[in-house]
């Protein structure tokens, strides 16, 4: 029940091919049929997800514009809810909400995770690494839906409650495995030599050290943004998610009370969407990986 | 000896970790966590009253004496009674432990036996039809939410709209028969939704092992392919399996599976400590909590040990 | 991967027995009866809810209510069927004896009535019920250490009670008005008339305790009931209780002529079979505490779990086939009785008055603009499709706040608060001023959870359709119902949306919401302050009931139409569904739950079945 994104098995590139790298992970990427599909499908949703944010679709999810569980039509796609609002708008309306949770909790677990695994394997063996590997250890030990259920209601009603206490697990795995990485860079020569010739250690870290990172991140990422998404639907189910708007938690947290009478419109709608996002995710994710691996450049 | 003072050295080195998860957690879940004192009013209070609980429950202390009453209660590990219940804390997670125990075990049993037999047969076949059917399957398992899951599989095996083998929900054990009917559903959800997971993580570390350059060599050397799988792939791969294996520990014995005893009615600890959460029950919170953060030391020193006794070259420093 | 593959198969043959043996492990579980329990009558309730304390100074809940009654004694009690609630002596042999002032109340015991066997008594065998123990259990909601709930009930009106609290609730020390005058009589004297006082010595919060086993247990007496009901806890978890019959309890022979019985509308539930029979009924009573509705549908409907449930909303279109009278489709009508069960109690929703955006304003042109505010969103709440969507189109949707179960109840009031006017609402907001910029933000409270977002949804969806931005109108969830609670207890909300309870059948009981000197922290969380109202409110109060009282009553309902202070209300009707062969006729109401020594099962010839008798 931990869902904390796994670790990426990525092993490191070489810093000094990562132009290469970049470049022959896209030609491999490309002839990934399954990865090429999977990222088409992402980018379906993402601009289902646009449009709703530029208010060009899914605008009246709120409206009660029928009666009470009406079957679907051409009018209501899904059917209606027990209130009468439209199935199909919520969801489409929730995919932006998935994004969003999945977007703001990937990229700042990301950067979190990178900034601060990059600073304790720069001074591994220092305070400021025990610090942070301490934090670590600390915040891993919190059992995962406790902790948030924790913050989310010590936030009370702020509506990021949620993000927040995912970005603060989940910037643990990045920061781990920037931390490996940047032990190991740490010994290059460019990084000696920028130390030689006077540049501020910071800067080192930041423009030298940390991009070479960057094919761990991305992977990270994505693997975070699945775990963000399949964690807001059970915190939603448990009302400690999604606090204003819309969202495939919700609507399943709805649907457990109406499945047996045989109105399955909120629980299909929701889990096929999810579903779809999850596993086109999942799969682009893993051929991102593969892609990145420079092992599998040496085998095709 | 030199077994026992390691033991001592990593028990006193785990002291700070005990410090932090109590500290974080203590302020999260008892300091700034839910507001017990309007639960234990009744419906027209006067502000008397209300005084009289907060004073009760402590809430007019300052941080540092409260926290320094917590390490107090640690390190006597007594607790006290539960705020709603005025059951104690001892006897409530004594009652509730067991049965999260018994609830995840045959789930986490099940689904890593079956992960490695599944990871051992994609590794094995690599490339082939029957990798790419397991991997296939794993990435849809694990693309459906756990959610999803629990409830579909109550509807099809529980209830009289599917199959009506098993009870709905409820914890009612008195024999293993009991305790099988009870236990079945939420292990096939366990089962279904680790399984994928389970099957990617042992298949990628026996790939690993496969492709490590002694193992090629050996094979080079024409090692028959048993020994060369039991005694060089399987018994490397132990590590991160043991690691994998000795962290959910504390998962299982703590946080049980909440949405598993929370769908299924049962009455573990995980539901126990959530409810706490959820209402501010401040004396069971701060038991699971340090409970929890002892189980890691306990666990993190297991670990430790075991990868000794897999590994000699493995010194205990 | 070229590079590397085993060719031969032996050494993966484990994985695959593997495999396979837990395949065929999986297979089908076993439904063995428990041995020990072979031949009993065994009845398996349920409930939505689960106790938390089992002391009767914290019987707050309906749920902790319920086991409170059934494992102690209260001095009076409610006929099982009598509709609407009568009350009987319980505890009491008779009901109260009055003063002619209505101050002085003496209430005399039954003889002979014992606590259960218990360590906390000499020699484990429990002693004689006594009127000292009455004296005792009531001075305990006046003792902090308690962590009492239900001395509002109380406070003010019993003489020398409050007093005896500021002294530091010394239990040596007497009360004046709370007094034992022999073991067997008990004498209370009030400040003043309170006439509902026999009504709260049924309630929960009444129950007899000895004061021994309260020293014995300390905090742990909230789960170990000591009492003389008529059930004793065999064991509580938070999923589930089991209760045995107290052997010693005073049973009689049923007389459900004397219990109220209706053959008109009762009938049909079998319960002339218990006429004349002496319970207890069954061996050993199981409750189970369900709070999702399906999971309490799915094991109602296995046949061998729950016996009893309430139908899920979401079911009452496919299971029933009229709702008025509820009759069930002719497949359930097979196997399930039901009847419909309207609240003792109601939900509403309310201005804070308090806020000036919405409520009291000292510039009297703002507060008469905040009036037609409060009485537009009154106009724009839709009870009826409220009703359909939530409640079967069953809940009974009134106006005012007397509702249709008390005896005050109006049938004739104007139904206008109550009816949806769109148009209406829309002109008042023009007629006075208000447009979508200067419209001041709804800030919506509830607890987290499926309906209450609905709820809230619904009520959005409203509010903008007679002009009101949807950005104004905001949902705040609460982790728990005592966050929640505790934000209406400080005045921090400026919309109320709860229910309420009875704790009497008294229209007093619900007018006590709207009085002035209730407001936060008590339970007038409108903080609605009406100098007219309150005068007739204590003037009422002290009034035995009488079509004089039931006048002022009804003024006071008018008084808070007129104002707009609360959009209210509707009754919910619970559809309690259970099992043909048990023989009962539930309610789902706080103070309906003492039926459950009366549950019986069929034996399937018009009878009930008897216990089993030891073969010689």
């Amino acid at each position: 029940m931990n869902a904390q994104p796994p670790a990426s098995d990525t092993i490191a590139a070489p810093p000094e091919r990562r132009e290469s790298l970049w470049t022959k992970a896209a030609y491999k990427f490309r002839r990934d049929r399954v990865g090429v599909w999977s990222l088409a499908v992402v980018l379906v949703y993402m601009a289902i997800a646009l449009g709703v944010v530029f208010g060009w679709w899914a605008t009246s999810w709120a409206e009660l514009e029928g009666g009470k569980w009406e079957p679907p039509s051409a009018e209501h796609w899904f059917g209606t809810n027990i209130i009468g609002q439209d199935i199909f708008d919520r969801a489409i309306y929730s995919t932006r909400t998935s994004f969003e949770v999945g977007l703001v909790v990937a990229i700042l677990a990301t950067a979190l995770g990178a900034v601060l695994g990059a600073l304790a394997g720069f001074f591994s063996g220092s305070w400021t690494d025990e610090i942070i590997l301490w934090f670590m250890g600390v915040l891993d030990s919190i059992p995962f839906i406790l902790f948030v259920a924790a913050i989310a209601y010590s936030l009370g009603d702020t509506p990021y409650a949620m993000h927040v206490a995912m970005i603060s697990t989940f910037w643990i795995t990045a920061g781990r495995l920037v931390r490996g990485e940047v032990i190991k860079l740490r010994g290059q020569e460019y990084v000696e030599a920028a130390h030689a010739i006077g540049v501020p250690e910071l800067t080192i870290i930041f423009r030298h050290v940390l991009p070479n990172t960057s094919h761990i991140l991305l992977v990270q990422a994505t693997i975070t943004f699945v775990a963000a998404i399949k964690s807001e639907v059970i915190l939603s189910f448990l009302g400690i998610g999604v606090k204003d708007g819309m969202s495939w938690g919700l609507m399943i947290a709805e649907s457990t009370q109406e499945v047996l009478a045989g109105f399955f419109n909120n629980f299909l709608a929701a889990s096929v969407l999810l579903f779809g996002l999850v596993m086109a995710f999942n799969l682009f994710s893993d051929a991102l990986q593969d892609a990145l691996d420079p092992r599998t450049v040496a085998e095709s | 000896m030199e077994l026992l003072q390691f033991s001592v050295r990593k028990l006193i080195a785990g002291v700070p970790l005990v410090i932090g998860v109590t500290l974080i957690s203590f302020l999260l879940m008892v300091y700034f966590g839910p507001d017990k004192t309007f639960d234990l009013l009744g419906k027209n209070p006067t502000a008397e009253q209300i005084a009289e609980v907060r004073e009760q429950l402590g809430y007019n202390k300052p941080f540092l004496v409260r926290y320094g009453e917590y390490v107090r209660e640690l390190v006597t590990f007594n607790f006290g009674a539960s705020e709603s219940t005025g059951e104690p804390v001892t006897s409530l997670l004594a009652r509730t432990i067991p049965v999260s125990v018994a609830l995840a075990l045959p789930g986490f049993i099940l689904g890593n036996l079956l992960g490695v037999a599944l990871g051992l047969l994609a590794a094995y076949y690599r490339g082939g039809l029957a990798d790419k059917f397991i991997m296939g399957s794993a990435a849809i398992g694990m693309s459906i939410s756990f959610l999803i899951v629990i409830i579909a599989f109550q509807i099809i095996f529980s209830s009289s709209f599917g199959l009506n083998l098993f009870p709905v929900r409820g914890w009612d054990v008195n024999s293993i028969g009991d305790y099988v009917s009870y236990v079945t559903v939420p292990t096939l959800a366990t089962v279904f939704v680790a399984l994928g997971y389970n099957t990617r993580f042992y298949r990628s570390v026996i790939v690993e092992e496969m492709s490590r350059d002694h193992v090629r060599t050996a094979r080079a050397f024409g090692v028959p392919p048993a020994p060369l799988f039991y005694k060089l792939i399987l018994k490397n791969a132990l590590i991160p399996i043991i690691t994998r294996i000795m962290f959910s520990i504390p998962v299982i014995i703590i946080s049980g599976s909440l949405l598993l005893e929370q769908y299924f009615g049962i009455p573990g600890v995980g539901k126990a400590t959530y409810d706490a959460i959820v209402t501010g029950d401040q004396p069971v919170l701060k038991a699971v909590v340090a409970l929890t953060a002892i189980l890691l030391v306990i666990v993190q020193l297991l670990t430790d040990i075991l990868y000794r006794a897999v590994d000699p070259r493995v010194s205990l420093k | 991967m070229a590079g590397f593959s085993l060719r031969t198969n032996y050494c993966v043959w484990p994985a695959w027995v593997v495999l396979v043996l837990l395949l065929a492990g999986c297979g089908g579980g076993s439904d063995q009866p428990d041995p020990s329990l072979e031949g009993l009558r065994v009845y398996r309730h349920s409930t939505e809810g689960t106790p938390t304390s089992l002391d009767p100074v914290q019987a707050a809940t309906k749920y902790s209510n319920l086991l409170v009654i059934n494992t102690y004694d209260t001095l009076y009690s409610y006929r099982y069927l009598a509709r609407p609630y009568e009350l009987k002596p319980n505890l009491a042999a008779s009901l109260p004896e009055i003063s002619a002032d209505g101050l002085t109340y003496t209430i005399r015991l039954r003889k002979g009535v014992r606590f259960i066997d218990d360590p906390a008594f000499p020699n484990a065998e429990g002693r004689e019920v006594v009127a000292k123990d009455v004296v005792y259990s009531l001075q305990r909601h006046f003792d902090p250490a308690t962590r009492p709930q239900g001395a509002w009930l109380w406070q003010g009106k019993i003489v020398g009670i409050d007093d005896w609290k500021e002294a530091g609730s010394d239990y040596s020390q007497p009360v004046e008005g709370l007094r034992a005058l022999d073991s067997h009589t008990l004498q209370i004297k009030l400040v003043k008339p309170f006439p509902q006082l026999a009504y709260t010595l049924a309630q929960g919060y009444a129950a007899v305790v000895p004061r021994e086993a309260v020293e014995k247990y300390g905090r742990e007496f909230a789960l170990q009931p000591v009492g003389s009901g008529p059930f004793r806890l065999e064991s509580f978890d938070t999923a589930r209780a089991v209760l045995v019959p107290n052997p010693d309890y005073r049973w009689a022979p049923v007389d459900i002529y004397a219990e109220g019985y209706d053959p008109d509308t009762q009938s049909f539930s079998g319960i002339e079979a218990i006429h004349g029979q002496l319970p207890p009924f069954v061996d050993r009573f199981e409750l189970a505490f369900v709070q999702d509705t399906s999971a309490r549908w799915n094991s109602f409907t296995k046949g061998n779990e729950i016996q009893i449930a309430s139908l899920p909303v979401e079911l009452a279109d496919s299971v029933l086939q009229s709702k008025q009278p509820v009759v069930l489709q002719p497949e359930y009508a097979a196997r399930y009785h039901v009847k419909s069960d309207i609240e003792a109690g109601f939900v509403y929703q309310s201005f804070n008055m308090d806020f000036p955006e919405f409520g009291y304003h000292p510039d009297p042109i703002q507060a008469e603009r905040n009036h037609a505010l409060r009485c537009a969103v009154v106009k724009s709440f839709d009870w009826e499709a409220r009703n359909e969507s939530f409640y079967f189109g069953l809940g009974a949707v009134f106006p005012g706040i007397i509702p249709p179960v008390v005896p005050e109840f109006d049938p004739e009031l104007s139904r206008d608060s109550v009816t949806r006017d769109v148009a209406g609402a829309r002109q008042l907001l023009i007629d006075n001023g208000w447009n979508a910029d200067n419209l001041p933000e709804l800030l919506y409270g509830s607890t987290g959870g499926v309906r209450p977002r609905q709820f809230f949804e619904q009520f959005r969806a409203w509010l903008v359709e007679i002009g009101y931005p949807k950005k104004k109108v905001k949902l705040k969830q609460f982790a728990s119902f005592g966050d929640l609670n505790k934000q209406w207890r400080e005045s921090r909300l400026p919309y109320i949306a709860v229910g309420w309870g009875l704790d009497y059948p008294d229209a007093e009981n619900t007018l006590q919401l709207f009085y002035g000197p209730n407001a936060a922290p008590g339970s007038n969380s409108s903080n609605y302050n009406n100098p007219e109202y309150n005068a007739l409110y204590e003037q009422a109060a002290v009034m035995q009931p009488s079509p004089e009282r039931t006048r002022i009553y009804r003024r006071m309902n008018q008084i808070l139409i007129d104002d707009c202070v609360s959009i209210t209300g509707l009754s919910r009707t619970a559809i309690p569904i259970w099992h043909r062969e048990v023989i009962v006729y539930p309610s789902s109401q706080i103070i309906g739950g003492y039926y459950w020594p009366y549950i019986a099962l069929s034996d399937g010839a018009g009878g009930i079945r008897q216990a089993q008798t030891e073969s010689p």
